[in-house]
């Protein structure tokens, strides 16, 4: 529309799709029932724009927050008591990644109920089940960074339930997860490592290739 | 082209459905709370009170200066706090608002600066927090809401880890109690050691079964001052210990109690009114009652004497007397050096005075054919070695929570039960020593019978136990415990009269009477030798009065000599010149300058104050009557003699007087 003006003719219409990134991530065609709301209630693009407000308020709150077992729970009750509209971009923070979980979870449900799982279009529900698993593992791993008690031992049973994993692995996994033995600086380093950088990048990766076979196989 | 487009949006409503309509309504609400969210943030609660504060200092007659409007926070590095009290207390050190409301009145004097300790590390509560209930813990969210001012000490102790904190007294009176009533019997408490109390090995030859079972029923039933709990124990329990008990007939050396004399045994009607009379002036004369109180009425030092001889057997007192060590092993009693026949005599008295008429009598019962082994579980089920020693028994091990970090107590690991109570730390520990079964029936804490104010003391004393780090140079500990200890013969002596459950020496013992660490530089040796012999030539009316110890001229000159030889401090020595003008001169000084007759007597003139100062030659050596005179408070901290700044002169002059009194 800026670049070209009105599309007037049907070439500039059709151009002003394919030139756009937002509505070039749509097919060009769809079937007119599964543009209906209810036939997928909008979830994974609720999904996404949770996301997009995750990552904006996440980057945000990383302005404040120090990963270490001397800060961590003071630069949250920084936030909550001195920081401007600190406490309204945890609270954002917090209820989007709630959201987050509840709504990827229901967008699961939906493409099973409607079948949508199906060839051929099965690759983008392994795709969609590791974005789930991802989604889990970014709130798993923020669910330790405000250092309280709810934080320290909701970690320490995790990853005590890590260690039940057969074949001697559990040990391992668990001490890579932690650092360590216990549940301390190495652990809240690594947990913030996870949660900011690299489970958001390979979520945005594999969300883009989860989006680009959306449209490819002709979803919404 | 307006029309058109405002023609095309009331199109665009009208051709919505229901749905979409709904969804633009709510649309527009949920903008509307995410743009008024971020403004909240303009309108705190301290804003108010800042202004609030601005106010009222605009209408006082002095000068203060207004605050300007913001956060304000003290920030200590080494404590790892921030403070932000002050964003409200704004007056905490300005004098001027003494009677102003809070949270806008000045802070009582103190010995510490808030900009060294911050607020918290003493109240605590939320420092970070901005808002009144976040700020005053009253959340579920913070373990430590400030203190209340009833356990405002507690904080002291945090740092303050000595046996005395001057400025602390229910604090320091919490810990004496906690030592006491020897918590660490069954609780682990760092600092607090165990307190001695009376082993039990011979208690089947020396109490009767009868006392024995009130005793373990009800202690404060015999003597009101005891330290021994009452553990609630049922007839039954009572019953099997008391015969477990009984059967404990030897000494903690393995021997048993020798035979009694035939005086003692079955003496005449003549002999028995002529011991009694005997009895009675030693018992006078051997000052029981400076630690013995009889019937409420005596010293503190120890047990209760009014119903002895309803407790324990003759048997049993007699060679108690002569050698209390050997049957009470490690027991503060003088041995007194009583004959035979005094001793005889001393012993019958006392069973024949001290009498309990009122004495229930127990209930009839029929040994049980196990008492022993179910009065050894009762003994270990109440954890009795936890304070008493039994044999080679050990006290039950984790008897009871470690208490060294009570302080510290998380909410969530309280169980209150069914109590009712406001459930804050403090309150859990004050109704637990109050009535230990509060928070459930079956807790094994026996009752002490603390009065509020103990349990209020104790209270403090074990809130301050917290597992804070604090740095080294906060803390303020107790001097090292005195090491010192008496050798040969001096030493045997000073074990056997148990003189340190009353003197000081180099700061080892009791310090119930004198400090005896310079006492040769302040008496002469005659007077020593003579004061053992006639204890109440000095300080007659007190109650816990230097006993007569009947002791023999050579024990009496082996203490002397041994002091003369190690109780004297060389910079106290002072020869004074007693000249008749130095004498006059000091009279002047005595009655004119100074006016010391009006505390002290001489010749039967003067005042009550004081101690009379006639005949102190007799005892007193000059260098201790100067340097006393020159400075009180160094040899008697509490004294109120005033320090009269007296030159070396006018010292030596009146010294000079008062050794001149006859």
């Amino acid at each position: 529309m800026f670049r070209h003006g009105l599309p007037i003719s049907n070439r500039a219409r059709a151009e002003s799709v394919f030139y756009n990134f937002a509505l070039h991530v749509h097919p060009v065609k769809v079937r007119k029932r599964s543009i209906k709301f209810t036939y997928t209630f909008g979830l994974g693009g609720l999904s996404a724009g949770l996301f997009f407000i995750l990552t904006i308020t996440g980057a945000l709150l990383m302005l404040y927050y120090r990963p270490s077992v001397t800060e961590a729970y003071g630069d949250m009750k920084d936030l909550q008591f001195v920081v401007s509209s600190g406490q309204f971009l945890r609270n954002m923070h917090r209820w989007s990644a709630h959201a987050m979980v509840a709504v990827v979870f229901l967008h699961m449900l939906r493409v099973f109920y409607t079948g949508s799982y199906k060839p051929p279009k099965e690759f983008n529900w392994v795709m969609g089940v590791l974005l789930l698993v991802l989604t889990i593992l970014l709130s798993y791993t923020g669910y330790l960074l405000p250092w309280d008690q709810l934080a320290f031992w909701g970690v320490s049973v995790g990853t005590n339930m890590a260690r039940a994993v057969p074949f001697g692995l559990g040990d391992k996994v668990s001490y890579l997860l932690l650092g360590g033995n216990i549940v301390g600086e190495n652990a809240l380093v690594r947990f913030y490592v996870l949660h900011c950088f690299i489970l958001p990048i390979v979520t945005l990766g594999l969300m883009g290739v989860h989006f680009w076979r959306v449209r490819k196989d002709g979803g919404v | 082209m307006e029309l058109d487009l405002a023609l095309g949006s009331y199109l665009l409503i009208e051709k919505m459905n229901n749905q979409r309509k709904l969804f633009a309504i709510v649309s527009v609400i949920f903008l509307v709370i995410l743009a008024i969210a971020p403004f909240k943030g303009f309108f705190p609660e301290w804003k108010k009170y800042q202004q609030q504060y601005n106010d009222l200092v605009a209408t006082l007659p002095q000068r203060v200066k207004p605050t300007e409007i913001g956060i304000k926070q003290v920030w200590i590095q080494s404590l790892d706090r921030v403070d932000r009290c002050t964003t409200c207390h704004l007056g905490i050190s300005e004098p001027a608002l003494k009677n102003a409301p809070q949270p806008f009145r000045t802070h009582p004097q103190i010995h510490h600066n808030v900009e060294d300790l911050g607020c918290t590390s003493c109240h605590d509560g939320q420092g970070s927090a901005t808002d009144f209930k976040e700020a005053h813990g009253q959340s579920e969210y913070w373990d430590q809401p400030v203190l209340p001012r009833k356990y405002m000490e507690a904080s002291c102790g945090k740092c303050h880890k000595e046996q005395d904190v001057k400025q602390a007294p229910i604090l320091t009176l919490g810990r004496k109690l906690i030592v006491e009533y020897n918590c660490s019997g069954c609780h682990k408490i760092d600092g607090f050691a165990k307190q001695w109390v009376p082993p039990l090995d011979g208690i089947g030859t020396q109490v009767s079964s009868a006392w024995l079972f009130n005793w373990l029923k009800n202690p404060r039933g015999y003597w009101d001052h005891t330290h021994m709990p009452n553990f609630g124990i049922a007839d039954s329990d009572a019953n099997n210990l008391v015969d477990f008990l009984k059967s404990f007939t030897s000494l903690p050396d393995g021997s048993t109690l020798g035979t009694l004399p035939a005086s003692l045994l079955n003496p005449t009607d003549a002999q028995k009114a002529k011991m009694l009379e005997l009895g009675a002036t030693r018992f006078g004369e051997a000052r029981c009652v400076s630690c013995h109180s009889v019937n409420g009425k005596g010293g503190y030092v120890a047990t209760d004497l009014g119903k002895v001889s309803s407790k324990v057997s003759t048997d049993w007192l007699y060679h108690y007397i002569q050698s209390p060590k050997h049957l009470l092993a490690g027991v503060a009693m003088p041995r007194f050096r009583f004959t035979d026949e005094d001793l005889a005599a001393v012993v019958l008295y006392m069973k024949n005075e001290f009498v309990d008429y009122d004495m229930v009598q127990p209930p009839e019962h029929t040994p049980d054919p196990e008492a022993y082994q179910k009065g050894l579980a009762a003994f270990k089920k109440y954890n009795c070695s936890g304070c008493h020693q039994l044999g080679t028994m050990n006290r039950a091990e984790e008897m009871a929570p470690e208490l060294s970090f009570v302080g510290s107590k998380r909410m969530y690991s309280i169980d209150f039960g069914p109590s009712k109570i406001e459930k804050t730390l403090p309150n859990y520990l004050q109704a637990k020593l109050m009535t230990p079964h509060a928070f459930s029936a079956t807790a094994k804490m026996p009752t002490f019978g603390f009065t509020e104010q103990e349990a209020q003391a104790i209270t403090v004393a074990l809130l301050a136990n917290r597992n804070e780090n604090i740095p080294e140079k906060y803390v303020r500990r107790s001097l090292p415990k005195s090491t010192f200890s008496p050798q040969g013969k001096f030493g045997k002596l000073v074990g056997d009269l148990a003189c340190l459950a009353c003197h000081q020496m180099e700061g080892n013992g009791r310090l119930v009477a004198t400090d005896l660490s310079i006492e040769a530089s302040q008496a002469h040796p005659d007077w020593i030798m003579n004061y053992f012999k006639v204890p109440y030539s000095l300080r007659p009316i007190l109650t816990e009065r230097m006993p007569n110890l009947f002791l023999s001229d050579s024990d009496r000159k082996s203490l002397v000599d041994y002091m003369q030889v190690n109780f004297i401090a060389d910079s106290l020595d002072r020869a004074i010149q007693m000249s008749d003008s130095l004498i006059a001169h000091g009279k002047s000084l005595y009655f004119d300058r100074y006016a010391c007759q009006s505390c002290h007597q001489i010749e039967g003139k003067g005042g009550y104050v004081g101690p009379p100062l006639d005949k102190l030659s007799t005892r007193l050596k000059s260098g201790w009557v100067y340097h006393w005179l020159k400075n009180p408070k160094a040899f008697k901290p509490g004294t109120i003699e005033p320090n009269n700044n007296l030159s070396d002169a006018d010292a030596d002059a009146i010294t000079a007087f008062l050794l001149k009194q006859k």
